[in-house]
């Protein structure tokens, strides 16, 4: 049972890490562009870059509460 | 904070224009307006005269001179010393008529020179090649000698080429022939100079491309030739280095002087550009700007009888364009340059710079919190800071300077240094000790109730100002939002028996009557989009809990390091892994926590409230 719970708070965590860095991947790389033509648009920029990551946090929270509660 | 701006228009006679633009200039605190876009002021654009618009010309034909020269002499970049009064740029057009001439000279020297060095090893190759094949008759009086150059495709046209020039001279010509490399093959033919006219009107049909030396290097037989080229690539670069010598002592005669004349000139083209924003009648023009309220008296002061100062009455639709100047204490300040990376707030609306100020590097401190890279940071920001003298890169230096001062303090709380290091020198937890497995939920608990302090934050002040703008639409949002919380915090707190059973209806009554309120903000959308926007701002908060995961990424780092140390069993090479390890997590605990708390202001506080897109706020000053 304690192997399945630290397998389902990994795997809570790694898949939104996953799709997080998927979406970072997309966004950064237009970013990029966006930056090199336009510098002003960094702050922009960043927080496009940074929505994603609540994804992760999510993810990390269910980890979180699959440790402490389901152990 | 936003500076009180007022606006303004400044009418003159026209023939007092360039005094007063040399006032204002001076007083240095209009920022002047577009007139075609302040419809408040009538009057057609300023068209300017002949003289003004060929001094115009005139001086930026003379700048870029000067810059193309500053660029030559390598002195572009260099500080001014001592910026050039106007009336010497008369002195300025005779000075950098002399010194073109100079210059173009030198350059035009120095690339015939370059380029003759880079082409005359090709020529030794080629000559090389066809010394040990140069017939003896090449020495002889009274013998010339062509060279030949083909694609070694096309070989049988040298052949041709050779039986031809036998024939031509009765057999009195010596024919050679070899490769120079894999792509091409040279011939020599040494031939009586009686029949050079023949032999020349021969390749002249085969149209073959003949070897041809540079001038300079003589007629002659390939080895006089070669020992000339050779003796002449000796020469090249100490003829080069005497240009750059010469080119060295013009600089250093010149360069103070021209970059002087180039700061005036571009202050004094800067100053007549503001020209095309003005407005004109017949007999005056007329230019629309914004003042700080308390330099008010200095601009009338300034421009005195030559021209009328009239305050203009603040529109709603004036507000809107008025420009931003963000006054700030002096801790506060560097924080201005985080604010405008994302956009400059409009004007009349929150400044967030000390709310910023005052956040961000306590949740910096609060992901990082260690007395060991506290301390390191600390260290390192003050020294960059004493080299970094101004920009953006010296405002985010002084912010994680602070960030690591409170770093310092977290680190106490956590009972940190160095990760789990700190506890075999006798330093304890004062508050929570995060590398703990039992307090992980403390710690996750702390986060999130800072992240609903400060959401909580964002949607007060969101409220009031839409409350000031009166915008229906944005105080239903957000006060939707702020009711729907404040219901589900009394929720968390009975489910918790922190609060009596009895909140629970109200609770719930309250987050319904905000999910409506939210809903109602964006209309017929809203049956739909109201709950899902609620649910992303559990999300906001949620999103706090950066907070707890980073620092306990960086906890735990630190402790493998720390572990690794005692594992590797060389006590020299455990050491050096451990350091490695904690440089890279120092590294990482420089950077991820701002840009994490960068991330909570911008995405998940300023979205509350932040009215972005002023225009930032430039007076009218010499730049000198």
């Amino acid at each position: 049972m304690e192997g399945l719970t630290a397998i389902g708070a990994g795997l809570a965590i790694g898949l939104a890490a996953i799709g997080t860095g998927l979406a970072q991947a997309r966004i950064g790389s237009a970013g990029a562009g966006v930056i090199a033509e336009k510098p002003e648009a960094l702050g922009t920029i960043i927080l496009l870059i940074a929505i994603p990551e609540t994804m992760v946090i999510l993810g990390f929270a269910v980890a979180a509460m699959v440790l402490l509660l389901g152990g | 904070m936003n500076v009180e701006m007022l606006p303004l228009a400044i009418v003159g006679l026209k023939t007092d224009l360039h005094d007063v633009i040399h006032s204002l200039r001076e007083a240095g605190c209009v920022h002047i307006d577009e007139l075609s876009e302040s419809p408040e002021v009538s009057a057609r654009p300023l068209t300017l005269d002949r003289e003004t618009l060929r001094r115009q010309e005139e001086n930026g034909f003379l700048l870029a001179r000067i810059e193309g020269l500053l660029d030559t002499l390598g002195a572009s970049r260099q500080p001014v010393q001592q910026p050039a009064q106007e009336s010497d740029l008369a002195e300025a057009r005779t000075g950098v008529e002399a010194l073109m001439s100079k210059v173009q000279g030198l350059t035009a020297r120095r690339e015939k020179l370059q380029a003759e060095l880079a082409s005359l090893p090709r020529y030794k190759a080629t000559l090389k090649k066809l010394l040990p094949m140069i017939p003896p008759s090449a020495q002889q009086p009274g013998f010339g000698t062509i060279g030949i150059l083909v694609s070694r495709m096309h070989v049988g046209v040298l052949d041709s080429i050779g039986k031809r020039a036998l024939d031509l001279t009765n057999g009195r010509a010596d024919v050679v022939a070899s490769d120079v490399d894999i792509f091409t093959r040279a011939m020599l033919i040494v031939f009586p100079n009686e029949f050079t006219t023949e032999i020349e009107a021969l390749l002249g049909r085969e149209d073959v491309s003949r070897l041809r030396l540079p001038a300079e290097l003589g007629e002659g037989p390939p080895d006089v030739v070669l020992a000339a080229l050779e003796r002449r690539m000796a020469a090249i670069p100490e003829e080069l280095k005497t240009i750059e010598q010469e080119l060295m002592e013009l600089a250093g005669q010149w360069r103070d002087r021209l970059l002087a004349w180039r700061e005036t000139l571009r202050d004094e083209l800067d100053a007549n550009s503001v020209l095309s924003r003005f407005g004109e009648t017949d007999m005056t023009f007329v230019l629309v700007g914004w003042v700080p309220v308390k330099e008010f008296e200095k601009v009338q002061a300034a421009v005195g009888e030559r021209a009328m100062v009239q305050k203009l009455v603040m529109t709603p639709e004036l507000k809107k364009r008025a420009p931003v100047s963000l006054k700030n204490p002096l801790p506060a300040r560097p924080f201005e340059s985080l604010v405008n990376l994302l956009a400059l707030p409009r004007y009349g609306h929150i400044d967030p710079t000390r709310l910023m100020a005052f956040f961000l590097p306590i949740f910096f401190g609060m992901i990082l919190g260690d007395v060991g890279y506290g301390a390191l940071l600390l260290v390192l920001c003050l020294v960059l800071i004493r080299k970094v003298r101004k920009g953006v890169m010296r405002d985010v230096v002084i912010v994680l300077a602070m960030g690591s001062g409170w770093s310092i303090l977290f680190g106490f709380l956590y009972g940190e240094a160095f990760g789990t290091l700190g506890e075999h020198f006798g330093l304890h937890a004062l508050w929570l000790e995060r590398a703990s497995p039992e307090n992980v939920a403390g710690l996750l608990i702390m986060s999130i109730a800072v992240g609903a302090v400060h959401v909580t934050l964002g949607l007060i002040l969101g409220v009031w100002e839409a409350f000031r703008d009166r915008s229906r639409n944005h105080l239903l949002e957000r006060g939707g939002m702020l009711v729907g919380l404040i219901g589900l915090f009394f929720v968390v707190g009975v489910l918790v028996d922190y609060l009596p059973q009895a909140f629970m209806t109200p609770a719930i009554v309250g987050i319904i009557i905000g999910i409506v309120l939210l809903g109602a903000s964006l209309g017929w959308l809203g049956i739909l989009m109201g709950p899902i926007e609620f649910i992303s701002l559990i999300g906001n908060i949620l999103s706090y809990l950066r907070i707890a995961a980073i620092g306990l990424a960086s906890v735990y780092l630190a402790k493998v390091a720390n572990d690794m140390m005692g594992m590797v069993g060389n006590l020299i090479v455990g050491v050096i892994v451990a350091v490695l390890i904690h440089a890279l997590n120092l590294v990482m605990g420089a950077f991820s926590p701002t840009i994490h708390s960068l991330r909570l202001h911008y995405v998940e506080f300023f979205r509350k409230f932040y009215e972005g897109g002023g225009r930032p706020y430039q007076p009218f000053k010499s730049q000198l």
